[in-house]
């Protein structure tokens, strides 16, 4: 089992394969050019191509997941670089949870609190709208994850 | 004619500093010194940017550097100084 990562753009269409060396059915290590692709395709506002959607990663095992302390300080680190809100979904071999940021909390809201973590399952939380779209490899991510 | 390419002259030991900060990025004006601390380049870096002291970042006294990476790159012949970008971190954990 590997830890796999895809970057997807606004239609879940993939735009960036992210299986890097060093990566373990743990974790994924830190990637200068991962952070190339995100910055390459940040928003249009801000010099970028606009097609960046988010960052969808595994934690290969069946059954439900939660976003761990890396990943949640690596959604936080992303975002106040880009300066801007991305879909964050973490999958499992038969899950997945779609992790964004409460819209009602700002980037400077978020800088100001580094230890409160705003980012909410919008699976889990009924009363929140479900994505509009889907991944369009999940199960390739997937297949690469075994 | 032939372009007139003018590198940058910098001490020894300093780098030239690189930011990325809300979907802007620049450099600092002032050479730092390679070796420094990351936790003292971030430092320097939240300053500036606090102070709007980097073209191309506007002023945010919210910087906060605290899960940002700070990578470093050494002269080499095609780039004759050193150079340190300060940027997000990208790791996951399960």
């Amino acid at each position: 089992m590997m830890e796999t990562a895809l970057v997807f753009d606004w239609e879940g269409r993939t735009i960036h394969w992210h299986e890097p060396p060093g990566r373990s059915d743990g974790a994924l290590p830190d990637s200068r050019d991962l952070w190339d692709v995100l910055w390459e395709h940040r928003s249009k506002k801000t010099g970028g191509t606009g097609r960046l959607g988010g960052v969808a990663h595994t934690h290969p095992w069946d059954g439900p997941t939660g976003a761990s302390g890396t990943d949640l300080s690596t959604f936080r680190a992303v975002e106040l670089g880009l300066g801007q809100r991305l879909w964050w979904p973490i999958v499992t071999f038969t899950h997945s949870h779609w992790f964004r940021r409460r819209a009602n909390v700002s980037l400077a809201e978020m800088a100001a609190q580094p230890d409160q973590n705003f980012f909410v399952d919008f699976r889990r939380d009924p009363k929140r709208p479900n994505p509009f779209y889907a991944l369009e490899d999940i199960e390739e991510l997937r297949a690469r994850s075994r | 004619m032939d372009e007139l390419i003018v590198q940058p002259q910098l001490p020894a030991n300093a780098a030239k500093l690189n930011v990325t900060w809300a979907g802007q990025n620049g450099d600092l004006p002032d050479p730092v010194p390679y070796d420094a601390t990351d936790g003292d380049l971030k430092a320097m870096a939240s300053e500036a940017i606090t102070n709007g002291y980097i073209p191309g970042i506007g002023a945010d006294a919210n910087v906060n550097l605290g899960d940002f990476i700070v990578d470093r790159y050494a002269a080499t012949d095609e780039i004759p100084y050193s150079r340190v970008f300060i940027r997000p971190k990208t790791p996951f954990g399960a």
